[in-house]
């Protein structure tokens, strides 16, 4: 993974440093909250529901044991013992004191993290691929692209005060597993027709309260042009992007408003202009490329040939252990290894959260079987991705003693779910607790195995942190008249097929919704082809009548609102 | 000239008048040599700065930029559009760019436009909304000097010792590490 130069340790140094001048000042009243306001949102600092929330950036998801033990610490001096990993390859720490703040930043600051961009109408932390660098279907890593955007992003002189926050997704596989339509700006890099290395641009995708797909606005920019065109289109959002009006502030408003076909002539005028500039000179050299690939180290994998017997017996002998390497193992780009994803979707549990103990012995796995490594997906999960294939069962096995070994992943009770209103000041209704009874309601054994692949996904409010639009089943919580509602989406996606949900009809009550939720699973297994049919296929081929019908009593949309 | 002052002070905005403020740039404080349009009549040993919008007028009534403008500095609005501009760069002494509120940031934009891909060589000048926490952003994207009304910035700012740069990473935006090089001075 990547390591920080003595540049990158001395920018981070000063930006501590910088902070510390900032809360001190807030707290002898030289600032207002008001004016204090953006620079603490800068350094992902939030004012929640009852205290300030620190969000720390894991930059493309990559971190070391050493990090995650840093984690680990912090949540157990400064915090009340846990953590909570976003959908944005971030973790949150809810309850850190203000004061204490500068001194957490300096001890990110120690193994080389920070909490820079995290928030705030700037380009926030740049997401990728959890399996990037180790999937099978990987043209290239996408990770020095990233590291490279994060660099380029970070107190960008000209950006840092921005309409609205503005995020980057960037992959290197077939496989989309990064949302990359969901994001401001979505890259996947591929290959053009004479085998040299691009970025495909997808702009305009976002959830909030007007969910878009990204549209593809350029097929191929070859990789030396990266920072020419991101220039041009986040300039061209800076200058035109709307000020007037929060929430028609994103990217996404002024791709619809100005026309997808006028925008694309605006940024490809200003991408030219770009290209043109000596003065600016923007161009990605293969020398700087190369320079940042140095400071990845990627690990030279040995070869463990007999590890594929061993495991083959093993799963013949242990059926719990089978069935998570079925549902939590990937394969490999090296035909000896595995990618493992650790669930932090205990049944009953608060999804995305993991508490010390549990981030120290993730960080010990990672030590001894995973080269030092970890990554955290979107889907607010743990991965290790450098598991010899002969290490599987002993990594299993403190997984099941740390009570980490759910066996769940991609299943119904993998649900993607917002702090909701137990922590967030924006939220209008629980997530969690609704999460966790959906996870135990499925948890009888066979039950999930039965439903199959599917995505559940709950926010608490309509900015979407939960990613309800991009969930097979999304669940979103509304306030009505004093009371939380919630409303059911079905057909969302976040992957190579984006789509958005449709709303089923009128919300349930609390003590409802679950109900619900089986009632369209009850219809779904009714219905479908056969087991290798998933819920998103069959809810693709039949569309959205059967499950209202099931739900309310008519397949009429206008009635079951 | 005068006939001219007289003709704007009747139309359109500028910034407000403001008996605080201060121009500051690398170096430190110095004195204003430019007055906005509506204080021209008290003091008229100042040159002048007019807004866009008037100053368009000026142009299309006369049909070109006439030698008396390199006199004559322009205030652009947030939502101006630099593009009437262009043409005139050479003989426009002064651009005063707008920050309507400190978080409006698109008067950054039209900075590193002027100055990389226009090659604007006259004064650039950041005016409204301007806190401590900016200054170096707007130094970064080609700002010459800063009007300063808040003051305690104004404070912050006089006691500076003018090496607030401690390294960025747009260092020539090519990713090339610059040392004690500052990442302005590729703007030339």
């Amino acid at each position: 993974m990547y390591r920080y130069d003595e540049f990158d340790k001395a920018f981070v140094a000063a930006r501590v440093a910088e902070f510390s001048d900032q809360v001190k000042r807030r707290l002898a009243g030289e600032l207002t909250e008001d004016e204090f306001r953006p620079l603490r949102l800068r350094n992902g600092v939030y004012l929640q529901l009852h205290a300030y929330m620190l969000r720390v950036a894991i930059p493309y998801g990559t971190l070391s044991s050493r990090q995650m033990r840093k984690l680990a610490h912090i949540a157990r001096c400064y915090d009340r013992g846990y953590g909570h990993f976003t959908t944005r390859q971030n973790i949150q720490f809810n309850w850190p004191r203000l004061v204490d703040i500068p001194e957490i930043l300096s001890e990110l600051a120690d193994v080389e993290m920070h909490a820079i961009q995290t928030s705030g109408n700037c380009i926030r932390n740049i997401t990728s691929d959890h399996f990037a660098g180790v999937a099978a279907d990987e043209i290239t890593d996408p990770r020095p692209y990233a590291e490279i955007l994060r660099q380029w992003s970070s107190l960008h002189p000209e950006f840092s005060y921005l309409p609205r926050k503005f995020k980057f997704a960037i992959i290197g596989a077939q496989t989309d597993r990064a949302a990359i339509q969901l994001h401001d700006i979505g890259l996947r890099l591929n290959r053009n027709a004479v085998g040299e290395l691009g970025f495909s641009f997808y702009i305009g995708g976002g959830q909030g309260r007007t969910p878009m797909v990204a549209k593809l606005l350029h097929e191929f920019i070859p990789v030396e042009n990266l920072l020419h065109y991101a220039t041009a289109i986040v300039r061209i959002y800076n200058l035109y992007g709307r000020r007037d009006n929060k929430y028609k502030a994103r990217i996404k408003i002024l791709v619809h408003e100005t026309g997808f076909g006028q925008l694309r002539e605006d940024i490809d005028v200003e991408f030219a202009a770009l290209k043109r500039s000596e003065r600016y000179d923007l161009t990605l050299l293969q020398a700087d490329i190369e320079a940042i690939n140095a400071y990845f180290c990627t690990p030279d994998l040995e070869n463990h040939p007999n590890g594929r017997d061993t495991l083959v017996s093993l799963r013949l002998k242990d059926q719990a252990f089978d069935c998570w390497v079925d549902k939590n193992v990937t394969r490999h780009k090296h035909p000896d290894y595995a990618i493992v994803t650790i669930s932090l979707k205990a049944i009953g549990g608060i999804p995305g959260n993991a508490t010390a103990a549990q981030m120290d012995i993730v960080a010990d796995l990672a030590e001894r079987y995973s080269y030092n490594e970890l990554r955290v997906s979107y889907h607010q999960n743990l991965v290790l991705p450098y598991v010899a294939l002969q290490d599987l069962y002993a990594v299993y096995n403190v997984l099941v003693a740390s009570s980490l070994a759910s066996a769940n992943i991609g299943q119904i009770s993998d649900i993607i779910a917002c702090p909701g209103l137990d922590y967030c000041s924006l939220a209008n209704a629980r997530s969690i607790s609704i999460a966790q009874q959906i996870s135990t309601r499925f948890s009888r054994p066979g039950y999930q195995e039965k439903i199959g692949e599917i995505q559940l996904n709950i926010s608490g409010c309509i900015n979407a942190c939960g990613h309800h639009h991009a969930g097979h089943i999304g669940i979103l919580g509304v306030e009505k008249k004093g009371t939380e509602l919630y409303q059911l989406t079905l057909g969302g996606s976040a992957g190579n097929r984006c789509s958005i949900g449709e709303i089923t009809g009128h919300g349930f009550a609390a003590d409802e919704i679950v109900d619900a939720v089986e009632t369209i699973i009850h219809t779904y297994l009714s219905l479908r082809i056969d087991h290798g049919e998933p819920f998103i296929d069959a809810y693709r081929r039949i569309g959205m009548m059967p499950f209202r019908q099931a739900l309310y009593g008519t397949a009429d949309k206008t009635a079951a609102e | 000239m005068a006939l001219l002052t007289r003709q704007l002070l009747n139309r359109g905005r500028c910034p407000i008048p403001n008996d605080n403020k201060k121009i500051w740039g690398i170096g430190g404080f110095r004195e204003n040599l430019y007055i906005n349009v509506e204080r021209r009549e008290k003091e008229d040993h100042r040159k002048l700065i007019l807004p866009l919008t008037q100053w368009k007028q000026q142009v299309m009534q006369t049909c070109s930029a006439t030698c008396e403008n390199d006199q004559i500095g322009i205030f652009v609005a947030a939502g101006d559009d630099i593009e009437p501009l262009l043409p005139f760069l050479s003989v426009i002494p002064l651009l005063a760019l707008d920050f309507p509120v400190f978080d409006d940031g698109r008067s950054y934009s039209k900075a590193v436009q002027l100055r990389t891909c226009h090659f604007y060589l006259g004064e650039l000048r950041a005016v409204g909304d301007i806190l401590i926490d900016q200054v170096s952003n707007m130094i970064r994207c080609g700002f010459d000097t800063l009007e300063v009304t808040h003051s305690l910035t104004q404070v912050r700012l006089a006691a500076h010792s003018g090496e607030f740069f401690t390294g960025f990473y747009q260092s020539g935006a090519k990713l090339v590490r610059s040392g004690q090089r500052r990442v302005w001075y590729t703007f030339g």
